[in-house]
């Protein structure tokens, strides 16, 4: 017999699940901390299968630990995993006598601890009282003792790095019946974990992305920073930030914030690639006007500025504490739930006004475009190219933005689609780690491109109609880096052919 | 019934040897809560006389069945570190390639016999209301005489208990109890932890399907009837029934996912098997016991439709080979128990109506106090306090 160990590496993370095994506190008075292990040579001295056995042995409530081990049995973690999510999930039967209160909240006693060899004692990492809001249901009509409820999962813990080679989680559900605390909350069967953490393949595959990516983009950055404009500089520095690749250092730090960091560069990066499609836009308005600085825009990047700091918000209440206590999650608690919905529709309502913006600038800039097309013929030769050429621009910019941005949704959307398929094996479409890296990679092409194509702005020349001289020079240089001529660039040879003239 | 004097006689002998187990039938049968309607009347000595007639006159007729794994609590393979064979020729009822796969996989033995468990006591839930309700009889055979035909109710048994080892080896792989399953490949430990490294582990669903497969179909596969004979047929029927079991537990296992992408988005989304509650799949097999395909066996050594003018049945699809034996009452040629003595309800107009259940022989009623549990506390676990209430109920027995 083989098992199916079909090697998932394919896979940017994966998921795997766990029981909880149900070990007794013999202890007389549980005075300080103890560690149950669910098996193993120095597992709890006494587990149960199931509560009736509790029932029977007279095991009180508040003694049965929940223990799990991450991961399972002759393994062990890894700091290319990167993070470790662990989310929860309760399967509790239905009883006439005794059903699920509405609204029931858990609570839950949890310790996390590690150690990095088999024999040493544990550590404990964090340990805290937590609540959780059951949400249980029936799918099937029939409803009888004995039945299943379905509960969603519940968010349970997450670490932002995976330093330790084992991990302890040791759970109760302590029963107070004076603070009305863990009653009526059905009966319990099992209770259910899930641990999810990326894999090392995907993650060695990224890094090497990621260091060959960083040197390429400085590169052209340095090549061009006198001649291409702020907004262009900025995106390509935002895009070397998020390149850089700090993550080697998880490998050997304990460095837990590493999640929270890589969500601000890329929170970073989102809104200057915003903040550049407005700015692209308003250059090529054509009206003349000086509109090569942020402020210009005002009215666009408030929404930017104002949904990013939003979701920045969100991270630091979700991320930001679970650097103190991983058990945190801001959805468990009805505050916290509004607070984060408040968070989320901000920011989507933000991000709805940016595009209504954008949509607008394409608009006038397309509306612009078909009004010079019609005064083209009567310009001069210089001008009518540096407009030709400033079109031919735009439209070349809008396709490959459109192209990337329709890439990267469609990705997206396979990615939701495709659970349907993932169950049988024969997957049709994988959402594998080649789309993760491919949009990466995509999206620094994207950004390696607009630095290497739009290098001399149009600014160099002057509206008049007359070559500027300095403008001509760049322009000359240009040609003779780009070996193959393709579209802007024959455009700007044969421009400054003109200008020199 | 006629047997020779010498088989009766080794049957006897081994009922002297076995009479601590059927003690212990008896009370698995008590724990199982699968006990048959007259215990309450008749009382313990009744069940204990009748289980061994059963098994004296079972253990002489055939088969020693998997099944029986569930019937005799198996020693935790801790055990066995040293002697590795004691436990597997110990275990009785094992096929010659069964037990060659229990040597393999020893600590797999325990959840097997989880998983039979686990699929008689589904299958006794089903059934609770027929005229056949699933009882065992003893603990070699399990289910008597009554699994030599090939029915629509051992078309049943042999899918929900295939469905239950799936779902026992799927869940101890998930626990971390098994040594091959899930991330490793047990020969070859060198090479693991590069591949968890690289990609995490495989899925237990699919292992728990495959070794059910291996293990439950090792019985069928290694008989060698000729092709086309009636054996031959009821090995086929086995084997597909087997399958829709397995199937049903996999068909039924949930993708569940989680999404953890930037500030929790979407754009990250880790998904895995999660298998049903084992009450969806008896309500599953079921309802394929209620559509289940009569067959018969072609002369190319195939089974097709009796009835060609419905569509064939799928791999899903529970198929039975002869008809059902008469239920209502007790034959030693068939098995059937009969159902006298079975409670009924008198109001009821389904199988479970005094009407139905006793085949017209009319019932008895009997007033019986009963004393239960009532008002209760409740924690999570279990009933913490509970009073005594007694009641007097009406009770209707079948003649």
């Amino acid at each position: 017999i083989h098992t199916s160990t079909h090697l998932n590496w394919q896979y940017p993370t994966t998921g795997i699940p766990y029981l909880a095994t149900k070990c007794v506190d013999v202890r007389k008075n549980q005075v300080g901390s103890k560690w149950f292990m669910p098996w193993g040579p120095s597992q709890c001295e006494k587990k149960i299968q199931d509560f009736s056995e509790a029932k029977d042995q007279d095991i009180g409530t508040n003694d049965i630990v929940f223990a799990i081990h991450i991961p399972h049995p002759n393994w062990q973690m890894s700091p290319w995993f990167q993070f470790l999510l662990v989310i929860l999930q309760f399967d509790i039967i239905y009883t006439a006598q005794n059903p699920i209160r509405q609204g029931a909240m858990v609570t839950l006693d949890v310790s996390l601890g590690y150690r990095d060899d088999q024999v040493s004692e544990w550590t404990e990492i964090a340990h805290s009282m937590e609540k959780r809001k059951l949400t249980c249901n029936f799918t099937s009509l029939k409803i009888d003792d004995g039945r299943q409820y379905d509960c969603e999962l519940l968010p349970f813990m997450e670490l932002g790095s995976v330093t330790h080679k084992y991990y302890l989680i040791n759970m109760r559900l302590p029963v107070n019946e004076d603070k009305f605390i863990n009653l009526q909350i059905g009966q319990l069967k099992d209770i259910r974990f899930v641990a999810i953490h990326q894999n090392g393949g995907f993650t060695k595959v990224w890094f090497a992305m990621k260091t060959f990516l960083t040197p390429s983009i400085l590169i052209i950055l340095v090549w061009y920073w006198r001649r291409i404009t702020m907004i262009i500089f900025v995106l390509g520095i935002s895009m070397t930030f998020i390149n850089i690749p700090v993550e080697w250092f998880s490998i050997g730090f304990n460095w837990t914030w590493m999640l929270l960091f890589g969500d601000i560069r890329q929170g970073i990066f989102y809104s200057i690639l915003l903040s550049f499609w407005i700015i692209f836009c308003g250059e090529h308005l054509m009206d003349q006007s000086e509109r090569n600085r942020l402020s210009v825009y005002w009215k666009q990047v408030v929404p930017i500025a104002f949904g990013s700091l939003c979701l920045f918000s969100f991270d630091m209440c979700e991320r930001g504490v679970q650097l103190k206590n991983p058990f945190y999650s801001i959805w468990a608690t009805d505050v916290g739930t509004e607070l984060a919905m408040a968070f989320i529709i901000v920011a989507g309502i933000c991000a709805c006004l940016y595009f209504l913006f954008l949509c607008f600038m394409v608009f006038q800039v397309f509306r612009n475009i078909s009004g010079k097309r019609c005064s083209l013929p009567a310009m001069s030769k210089v001008r009518r190219l540096h407009y030709q050429g400033l079109i031919f621009r735009f439209k070349f910019l809008m396709l490959v933005t459109l192209t990337c941005a329709a890439m990267t949704v469609t990705f997206f959307i396979i990615s939701q689609v495709n659970e349907g398929h993932w169950k049988w094996g024969d997957f049709t479409v994988q959402v594998n780690s080649a789309f993760f890296t491919g949009i990466y990679g995509m999206w620094n092409l994207y950004v390696f491109a607009i630095m290497f194509l739009y290098a001399p702005s149009h600014k160099c020349y002057s509206d008049a109609g007359h070559a500027d001289i300095s403008g001509s020079g760049e322009e000359l240089q240009l040609t003779t880096t780009i070996t193959h001529a393709d579209g802007p660039t024959e455009i700007y040879r044969l421009a400054g052919k003109e200008a020199q003239e | 019934m006629s047997f020779d004097g010498s088989s009766w006689l080794t049957g006897f002998g081994f009922y002297l040897q076995r009479t601590a187990a059927v003690r212990l039938l008896a009370q698995g049968v008590l724990h199982a809560g699968c006990t048959p309607a007259r215990l309450t009347m008749t009382g313990l000595q009744v069940l204990l006389a009748a289980a061994i007639l059963s098994s004296c006159s079972q253990c002489l007729v055939q088969a020693n069945s998997w099944w029986s794994l569930a019937m005799n609590p198996i020693q935790r393979p801790e055990m066995y570190i040293i002697g590795a064979q004691p436990l597997c020729s110990q275990l009785t009822g094992l096929s010659q390639g069964q037990r060659k796969l229990c040597q393999l996989y020893q600590d797999h033995m325990v959840f097997i016999g989880e998983g039979a468990k686990t699929g008689i006591k589904e299958c006794q839930y089903q059934f609770r209301q027929r005229r056949w309700n699933c009882s065992t009889v003893d603990n070699t055979s399990v289910f008597g005489r009554v699994m030599q035909i090939g029915s629509r109710e051992t078309a049943f048994t042999y899918s929900i208990s295939a469905a239950g080892v799936v779902n026992a080896i799927s869940r101890a792989c998930r626990e971390g109890e098994l040594s091959t399953c899930g991330c490793s490949r047990a020969a070859r430990p060198k090479d693991l932890p590069r591949d968890w490294l690289w990609g995490g582990c495989g899925d237990n669903a699919e292992y728990g399907y495959r070794f059910a497969k291996e293990f439950v179909d090792a019985r069928e596969r290694e008989k060698n009837y000729p092709k086309g004979s009636l054996e031959h047929s009821r090995t086929l029927m086995n084997l597909q029934n087997n399958e829709a079991g397995r199937r049903a537990v996999y068909n039924l296992a949930d993708v569940a996912c989680k999404c953890h992408g930037v500030s929790g988005s979407c754009s990250l989304k880790t998904c895995w098997l999660q298998l049903a509650d084992f009450r969806k799949v008896g309500d599953l097999l079921k309802e394929k016991y209620d559509s289940a395909a009569a067959m018969k066996i072609n002369r190319k050594g195939k089974l097709e439709l009796v009835n060609s003018r419905f569509n064939p049945p799928t791999a899903d699809d529970l198929v039975y080979i002869d008809q059902s034996p008469d239920y209502c009452v007790k034959n030693e040629t068939t098995g059937s128990l009969g159902t006298t003595g079975r409670l009924c309800n008198k109001t009821s107009e389904g199988m479970d109506g005094c009407k139905l259940m006793c085949c017209g022989r009319g019932y008895d009623q009997f007033k019986n106090t009963q004393i239960e549990r009532c008002h209760c506390k409740f924690h999570w676990c279990c009933y913490v306090k509970c009073r005594k209430c007694s009641k007097v109920v009406d009770q209707f027995v079948c003649k």
